[in-house]
């Protein structure tokens, strides 16, 4: 009989108060971010008899063997994969919106729309000095409009490489907090409290990662992880200890590319990155729509102003002059680079060249609308509106979509590995009863030892 | 037994998405309502902005319509009353005439009646020579100075240019701004005269030569001013054509411009009782999830174990 009432007292508290302390912490820390749910794991001490000593009772009570944590690794990677998808449309959206209102609130199609009209009125009196001044100005108009939305949309675009060099800052230093963990998880004992932080960070920081970048991991044996920027086959961000450093070269259309280095050696080319995920993704994807968007712009304001060019030259001035260009900084024009080259009315080729000075012919200004009317470039700003504005739509929807699936990812996440506090009120009342009913086993162990003692 | 698995943090992140999500639409909705526009951004509706922006496109280019349609009316109208004056004019003349071509009149009578249509065509030069509502010759089509000129004989030469030039009225439709001198003022060959003008000096200079040749002048006269009232009142014909066809695309722009309008509304405008009935619909949810929500959060066990 090697039991020992007193002891097995003694361990049932011990284990009750552990358990108490660990419902504590949970409840302490209800609404952190990133914990995952504990749970004391207890075992029955006992051992068969020894030597001489078969089919005896051997009971020692009960032992904490760890503490338990609730996490459920696929959930994990759910919420990671989704939650990078839903940052690449968000990141997407926000860029392609502000392509939107570069266009759309610089009211450069208001202002096409003015100069064809304004052209229009000069029809029914070529002559007047006053509707000659009205054609300067909406042509001046229009030209300060097409400058306005070329450099809104280059500011956008600044802003989009900016906010992308600072996210790849913050993957960089986020990988190299991750190589940190690896190291010290590869050290840390098994089922340790000191272990369990360390796998807390290890998934907080992948999860931070996914927001910047799709991210694919494997977890190893030692609970280490290694990394992949952009799918499986992507280039090997961390491993271990050491970290790759992610690099970004902006091409001269504005559009981005990603690679990593670290892990090659020196002469060698970084690894490319393809990233389909995390909000570089969705910048880089916004920057190559901001690109094509902007050359688009650029060949309007080339088509609007060589056809104005063109038909001018043809033409003669109420002065019986050679018309002259209306816009300059050109061959070819583009938004940035128009501008205003006539600033006077009475240079506006209304006549044909045989008509004479002070002709109220209107041939050659009838040639000019019908050559804008052939070229459109009006029609051609209105597609490039509805191409914009329906590419925003089109990805709003997918976000939407893709947000409601990370949510949904992340509640469900939340639902298996966070704090229940109602769980934790009951298990409180429960180990409380525990930790009494030990004292009690104490109590019962302390009379059975007086009973003893007394008898005389 | 079977629980469902459900933490305090999610309990309170799936409550918050799910107000805020209320929240936005209910913002919405009174955002579509206060400005009366459906369709703040392009992006809202890319097929309904971009019929937006073409209907109103339409509708600015109309405004120039308007103006130039209203231009070719008076104009018009200028040449009209012009017209109806160089009518009076010939049957004055005309009036002269008959008495000029009797032949028991002296020479001195018709010598004074040969200055009389002189003077007249004197006044015919002048209201040839009026100006339209630009400052152009209202007769000398495309060109800036006097339709017609006259030499030291007293001779008019035309000096404006072959047509009257078009106005564009919108949807492809054009109308001839008016009348050039010749075109109302040129007899048919065979009359003997090139024009009303000059078969007037030809008549005056007859009548004020006196002898035989006066009262033959005065016969030639009779003829060329029949044809010239025949030249002028089918111009007037011509005119008032144009003029009903103004009125015509006029009201054809008015007509389009309140379908375009009615479209604008269909298109962009808030569909106010729908829209009130759904803010409506999605603050009685908002309110219910609310007074859920605390309900439920106020729930706690920890104030039920003593």
């Amino acid at each position: 009989m090697a039991s020992d009432l007193l002891s097995i007292g003694r361990s049932g508290a011990q284990a009750a108060r552990v358990a108490l302390d660990v419902t504590a912490q949970n409840i302490a820390n209800a609404s952190s971010d990133g914990y995952v749910r504990r749970s004391a794991r207890l075992a029955e001490v006992s051992s068969t008899g020894g030597m001489g000593a078969v089919g005896d009772v051997s009971l020692s009570g009960v032992r904490l063997e760890g503490v338990v944590r609730n996490a459920d690794l696929f959930r994990q990677a759910e919420v990671r994969r989704t939650g990078a998808d839903a940052a690449r449309a968000d990141a997407e959206v926000a860029g392609l919106e502000n392509v939107q209102a570069a266009v759309e609130q610089s009211n450069v199609y208001n202002a096409m729309v003015g100069f064809e009209g304004s052209l229009q009125q000069l029809v029914g009196d070529p002559t007047s000095a006053s509707l000659r001044a009205n054609v300067i100005e909406s042509a001046r108009t229009m030209v300060g409009t097409f400058n306005i939305a070329a450099s809104a949309l280059d500011a956008v675009g600044t802003g989009l490489g900016f906010e992308a060099t600072d996210a790849i800052t913050q993957v960089n230093t986020l990988s190299g907090e991750l190589a940190r963990v690896n190291l010290r998880l590869a050290r840390a004992a098994d089922a340790s409290s000191d272990q369990t932080s360390l796998l807390d960070q290890r998934d907080s920081l992948l999860q931070q990662l996914s927001a910047f970048t799709d991210v694919s991991t494997r977890i190893n044996a030692d609970a280490t992880v290694e990394l992949r920027l952009g799918g499986a086959s992507g280039p090997l961000m961390v491993q271990g200890g050491s970290a790759g450093t992610l690099g970004m070269t902006t091409a001269g259309d504005g559009t981005l590319s990603f690679a990593v280095s670290g892990f090659t050696a020196a002469p060698a080319a970084p690894a490319a990155a393809a990233l389909t995920g995390g909000s570089l993704a969705g910048k880089a994807q916004a920057l190559v729509k901001l690109a094509a968007v902007h050359a688009r712009l650029d060949s309007l304001a080339d088509t609007m102003a060589a056809t104005v060019n063109a038909a001018q030259t043809a033409g003669i001035t109420p002065a019986n002059a050679a018309g002259q260009p209306l816009f300059g900084g050109g061959a070819p024009f583009t938004a940035a680079s128009l501008t205003l080259a006539l600033t006077d009315g009475a240079g506006i080729a209304t006549a044909p060249a045989s008509a004479g000075a002070n002709s109220r012919d209107a041939t050659n200004l009838n040639a000019l609308r019908t050559a804008l009317g052939s070229a459109d470039p009006v029609g051609g700003m209105d597609a490039l509106l509805f191409d914009i504005s329906g590419t925003v739509q089109g990805r709003t929807v997918t976000r939407d979509a893709l947000r409601t699936i990370a949510n949904g990812a992340q509640v469900s996440l939340q639902a298996q590995a966070g704090v229940d506090l109602d769980q934790e009120a009951v298990n409180l009342v429960r180990f409380q009863q525990a930790f009494q009913a030990s004292g009690k086993v104490m109590q019962t162990a302390k009379d059975i030892f007086d009973t003893l003692l007394a008898i005389r | 037994m079977t629980t469902i698995s459900t933490s305090t943090s999610a309990f309170y992140e799936r409550s918050s998405m799910d107000i805020a999500d209320l929240r936005a639409r209910a913002e919405g909705l009174q955002a579509d309502l206060s400005r009366g526009q459906r369709i703040a951004r392009s992006s809202d509706d890319p097929v309904g902005a971009s019929r937006l922006r073409q209907l109103q496109r339409a509708d600015s280019l109309s405004q120039i319509d308007v103006a130039n349609a209203a231009k070719a009316n008076t104009n018009l109208q200028l040449t009209d009353s012009a017209l109806g004056t160089f009518a009076d004019y010939v049957t004055r003349i005309q009036e002269l005439t008959t008495q000029a071509a009797n032949g028991t009149m002296t020479d001195a009578a018709r010598a004074s009646l040969g200055t009389e249509i002189a003077q007249i065509r004197g006044n015919m030069i002048q209201l040839a020579n009026s100006r339209d509502v630009e400052g152009g010759a209202l007769f000398g089509g495309q060109s800036a100075g006097d339709a017609f000129t006259l030499d030291s004989a007293g001779n008019a030469t035309y000096a404006g240019t072959g047509t009257a030039g078009d106005l564009p009225l919108g949807d492809g439709q054009n109308v001839t701004r008016g009348l050039t001198g010749p075109e109302f003022l040129k007899l048919p060959a065979g009359s003997g005269q090139p024009d009303l003008l000059a078969a007037l000096k030809a008549l005056a200079d007859g009548l004020q030569a006196g002898g035989a040749a006066a009262v033959q002048a005065a016969q030639d006269g009779l003829a060329a001013l029949n044809q010239g009232m025949d030249q002028i009142t089918t111009a007037q014909t011509v005119v008032g054509t144009r003029l009903a066809w103004v009125d015509l695309t006029t009201e054809r722009r008015t007509n389009l411009g309140e379908m375009r309008s009615a479209e604008e509304t269909d298109v962009g405008g808030t569909d106010i009782a729908s829209t009130v009935a759904r803010l409506q619909e999605t603050m009685t949810v908002l309110e219910a999830s609310q007074a859920s929500f605390t309900k439920l959060a106020s729930l706690s066990l920890f104030s039920l174990l003593n």
